[in-house]
């Protein structure tokens, strides 16, 4: 089947329940907004493709629950994200709070290397702001990644949220590749899609007659 | 001459002498007798003689008298004087009496010209007492004809043609009066046919109002009826006695029928009755036309239909009071016909209006007016059979209105809806949550709050609408005086129809609704589930409203309620499967597979492992749904992967295959199956989710194995281990893999793969023998 992509990144939303992830997400796939908070039960996906460089490429959106009791369900998504996009909410101190938590939690389940970026979302709700957006900014230069305060409702800057990490993925994976293509280790030059497999041949029964 | 006759000659002599004395003349005879006889000269001589006795006789006589003579003249002298004396006398007595007569003349002429006058007056005034009558009837008549009193007008003209005018008969007036009288009569048959018209013009404009009095009257009638009062659910307090105005008079009261009687009188003594009877009826007969005839928009409003209904009510209790005070104005039978003609026309009439009306509450108006329009026609012995009908399918067209406002509301509740569980923060909610819907399940002892229960606010929401629009049904067969059973089998059909139609309906659209998730349709499910419960509460909500007998879980139209959801829960599972299916397919595009790849790094493909790795966490997370839709869902989900693999594989785009492409894919069948046999929703039949991959199995195992020999040897038999391999896939697939052979196995020309591809087609060659042959030998 000809390939409808160049790349296929997997991206993570995380963070308390209720701060519009769902939302930010909907605003993305859909360009549109629901004001009714249905909380997500377990875990979502959208497939959205977006043009870089001249380059197709897929994102497959996760979209997490986040209550409590959905935590050892999600967290088994960690794994296989390259991006994840911590959230909060601007008029919620605690969600903002909590994202030290989510932080953790990256840490312990995501692969190392996993792009972050930090938002502080329903930001046109100005007169409610709790989380001035210096605190945002701070943190994340505490963690050392990307910050941008968004609006779901609003559709004020998702777009570029998504687009920042999706370039910040590209850019890692390229140079990976070009690293790759210059270490004397490896061998043959490596399709990008070959990248998410790890080579482990042993537990392959195939045999060719 | 002897002596003798000298004698006898004598006395015949002595007789001449007598007869001569003794007659004055006449002496002929007598003197003929002697002359006969010769004797006159003796009888001269006698004669002589004789007259000398005489002369003696009157000598001595005269003698004797003188003196006495003398005396008297001396007398006569004396009474000559007396007699003057006395002439004058009487003289003056005349000229005296002659006075006095004078006076009396006069007097009595006077008195005979008196009489006469009188005499005179005595006839004129016996005349005039002839005529009297005439006249005083005569203006009697005027009088009454003036004041428009035909009949004894009529009467009176009788009484004066038949019983005065004939004594006045000669009289010149009585000519006149005699030709006026045909004038006169038909002055009144005209009079009283215009009073006839104005009679017809005025009941025309007064009959909706007695329509509209005779129906409060039966209105007022029911309320006190006892043995309505108690469906009526006292809603309408009795009135208060004695303040009968003057408007509530009965309809006879309110008419003056005088007109008619009085027409009918003065027609049948003119003897026109017939005419009156066909000018009356013949007029009716327009105006009922008129009546029958609907105000063009009368659906609109009920006023329309009211004054509809009340013209044609008054219009036929006025007949029916004709008929029976009309001494034969109109017949039983033309009233009937009338009746019959108009009947079918009011049936229509309302039929097509109603069938306009789209609002409930006007229905049910529409509905108490027909039944207070029967109830009193029947008062008037009229057939009301056909308005029973018509109310029967306004039952059916108001239950269908009733349906489309609920679709309304339902439409509403569901766009409305969040389908998320309901969440209770304090008890105050908490005991209005209980009271808004019967909730089986058990509470815990200490209620943590916020409360959740499992379904959503839609579910008490539909509850209280579907007993409003049970309460709603009951509206119409209020006063309808149905059976309890009747009532109860209505109410329940209609409820059973607005769940399994409307509401189910309502369900479905909402299903369609792209944006509706997973999560949302899962709830809707659950949510069906305790609507069904709470039927039988429904069923007894509706047994206390109707005072039938519950039905119970068991009895049959119970059993079909519990089904009631069916429909839309079948709708919800497949609409589940429906969005895993659309999940699935956008996994499926992500799908990388090298068809040529040399060697699979043995792991399954990422997309497959997500793929599983969504469906497990779906079916885990989803505490809440029902056993059976997850079950439902989760085989349509292992069949839809399965055909999509397979699809793939056959996909005619894909011309070359690789070993390794099928060992990869048999890598990712292997996740598949090890998914399917983790039982990863309870309660399937062991290898029930297994069986969707068999297939792929079988073709996988049959390529990998390479396993030819023993796919001819079985092929067609129950027991063959690839008995699901049909031989033109094995064909496709097959010269997919020849094609990909080219590519790979150019420069390898060792003498094992010259035999292999010697045996590919041997193999095809065998596999298209085999497709030849028709499915089942
Ligand atoms: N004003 C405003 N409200 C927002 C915005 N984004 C989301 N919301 C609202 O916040 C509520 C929660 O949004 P969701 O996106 O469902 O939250 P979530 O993070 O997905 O929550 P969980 O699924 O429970 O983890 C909803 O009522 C949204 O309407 C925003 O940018 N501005
Ligand atoms: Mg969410």
């Amino acid at each position: 089947m000809a390939k409808t992509y160049d790349y296929l990144f997997k991206l993570l939303l995380i963070g308390d329940s209720g701060v519009g992830k769902t939302c930010i997400l909907f605003r993305f796939s859909e360009d549109a907004f629901n004001t009714t908070f249905i909380s997500t039960i377990g875990i979502d996906f959208k497939i959205r493709t977006i043009d870089l460089d001249g380059k197709k490429i897929k994102l497959q959106i996760w979209d997490t629950a986040g209550q409590e009791r959905f935590r050892t369900i999600t967290t088994a998504y960690y794994r296989g994200a390259m991006g994840i996009m911590l959230v909060y909410d601007i008029t919620n101190e605690k969600s903002f709070e909590n994202i030290k938590n989510w932080i953790r939690n990256i840490e312990e389940n995501a692969s190392a290397d996993v792009e972050k970026m930090l938002l502080g979302n329903k930001c046109e709700l100005e007169e409610k702001r709790q989380v001035s957006k210096e605190r945002g900014e701070q943190l994340a230069i505490e963690y050392g990644i990307k910050f941008i305060e968004t609006s779901a409702k609003a559709s004020i800057r998702v777009e570029e949220a998504f687009y920042t990490l999706a370039r910040d993925i590209k850019a890692k994976m390229e140079k990976k590749l070009v690293s790759k293509l210059y270490t004397p280790r490896g061998g043959h030059q490596l399709k990008a899609s070959e990248l998410q497999k790890k080579p482990t041949s042993w537990l392959s029964r195939c045999t060719i007659l | 001459m002897d002596k003798s006759t000298v004698a006898e000659l004598n006395s015949q002599h002595d007789l001449y002498l007598q007869e001569i004395e003794g007659i004055d003349d006449y002496w002929g005879p007598t003197f003929r007798a002697i002359f006969d006889s010769n004797e006159e000269v003796e009888f001269k001589k006698k004669l002589g003689e004789r007259i000398k006795h005489h002369d003696k006789d009157i000598e001595r006589l005269c003698n004797v008298y003188y003196q006495g003579f003398i005396e008297s003249v001396r007398e006569l002298l004396e009474v000559r004087s007396q007699a003057n004396k006395l002439n004058s006398q009487v003289v003056t007595l005349d000229k005296q009496v002659h006075d006095a007569a004078q006076g009396i003349t006069k007097s009595g002429s006077d008195l005979l010209q008196a009489r006469k006058v009188q005499s005179n007056i005595a006839v004129v005034i016996a005349q005039l007492n002839l005529c009297l009558p005439v006249f005083t009837t005569y203006s009697k008549l005027q009088k009454q004809i003036a004041e428009k009193r035909y009949y004894p007008a009529l009467k009176t003209l009788e009484e004066l043609e038949h019983l005065h005018l004939p004594h006045v008969a000669n009289y010149r007036f009585s000519r006149q009066l005699q030709e006026n009288i045909p004038k006169y009569r038909e002055k009144i048959e005209a009079a009283s046919m215009s009073d006839l018209k104005d009679f017809l013009e005025n009941i025309r404009k007064f009959s909706p109002k007695i329509g509209e009095v005779a129906m409060r009257h039966t209105s007022e009638q029911l309320a006190s009826d006892p043995t309505v009062v108690g469906r009526k659910k006292k809603r309408n307090a009795p009135q208060p006695p004695g303040q009968f105005s003057d408007e509530d008079r009965s309809a006879q009261e309110l008419i003056d029928f005088s007109p008619i009687y009085r027409g009918l009188h003065i027609a049948h003594v003119l003897s026109r009755s017939s005419t009156f009877e066909t000018y009356y009826r013949a007029e009716r007969t327009k105006q009922v036309r008129l009546v029958l005839q609907p105000p063009t928009n009368m659906h609109e409003s009920e006023e329309s239909y009211r004054s509809y209904i009340h013209a044609v009510l008054g219009f036929f209790i006025l007949e029916d009071h004709v008929l029976n005070t009309g001494k034969g104005l109109i017949t039983r039978a033309f009233l009937d016909e009338m009746w019959s003609m108009a009947l079918s026309k009011i049936v229509t009439a309302l039929q097509t209006n109603s069938s306009y009306c789209t609002d409930a509450t006007l229905i049910l108006r529409i509905k108490d007016l027909i039944m207070l329009f029967c109830t009193t026609l029947r008062n008037y012995g009229y057939s009301v059979k056909p308005l029973w009908e018509l109310v029967r399918e306004l039952r059916d067209h108001y239950t269908e209105v009733l349906m489309q406002r609920w679709v309304q509301v339902f439409r509403k509740i569901l766009a409305e809806e969040d389908f998320q569980p309901i969440k209770i923060n304090n008890q105050e909610e908490l005991n209005e949550m209980l009271l808004s819907f019967p909730w089986e399940g058990d509470l815990p002892d200490n209620i943590v709050y916020p409360y959740s229960f499992p379904f959503s606010s839609m579910v008490p929401k539909i509850y209280r609408e579907v007993k409003e629009f049970i309460y709603a049904c009951v509206k119409f067969s209020e006063d309808l005086n149905l059976s309890q059973v009747e009532v109860d089998e209505m109410i329940r059909k209609s409820m059973n129809l607005l769940l399994t139609r409307t509401f189910n309906g309502c369900l479905s659209s909402t299903f369609r609704s792209p944006h509706v998730n997973l999560q949302e349709i899962i709830q809707i499910i659950v949510d069906t589930g305790y609507l069904e419960e709470a039927n039988v509460y429904l069923d007894q909500f509706i047994s206390n409203i109707t005072g039938e007998e519950s039905r119970g879980v068991t009895s049959a139209l119970a059993h079909g309620q519990s089904a009631l959801f069916s429909v839309s829960r079948e709708d919800a599972v497949r609409q589940i499967c429906e969005k895993l299916k659309q999940k699935l397919n956008e996994f499926f595009e992500l799908e990388n597979y090298d068809w040529l790849l040399v060697e699979p790094n043995g792991h399954a493909s990422s997309y497959i492992s997500d793929i599983i790795a969504f469906l497990q966490t779906t079916f885990h997370s989803f505490t809440n749904i029902p056993l059976e839709a997850a079950q439902i869902a989760c085989k349509s989900a292992c069949d839809h992967i399965a055909e999509s693999l397979f699809a793939m594989l056959m996909n005619e785009e894909i011309k070359q295959l690789s070993m390794g492409a099928l060992n990869q894919l048999n890598l990712d069948l292997l996740q598949c199956e090890l998914f399917a046999a983790s039982e990863p929703v309870q309660g399937l039949q062991e290898g029930s989710l297994l069986s969707y991959f068999e297939y792929l199995r079988e073709i996988l195992d049959l390529f990998i194995s390479w396993d030819w020999p023993t796919y001819f040897h079985d092929y067609a038999q129950e027991t063959s281990k690839y008995k699901k391999v049909n031989p033109d896939v094995a064909i496709v697939l097959l010269e997919k893999l020849r094609e990909g052979d080219k590519k790979t196995m150019f420069t390898v020309l060792k003498k094992s793969e010259r035999d292999k591809k010697k045996l590919l087609e041997t193999v095809l060659k065998q596999l298209r023998q085999l497709a030849q042959i028709p499915p089942g030998k």
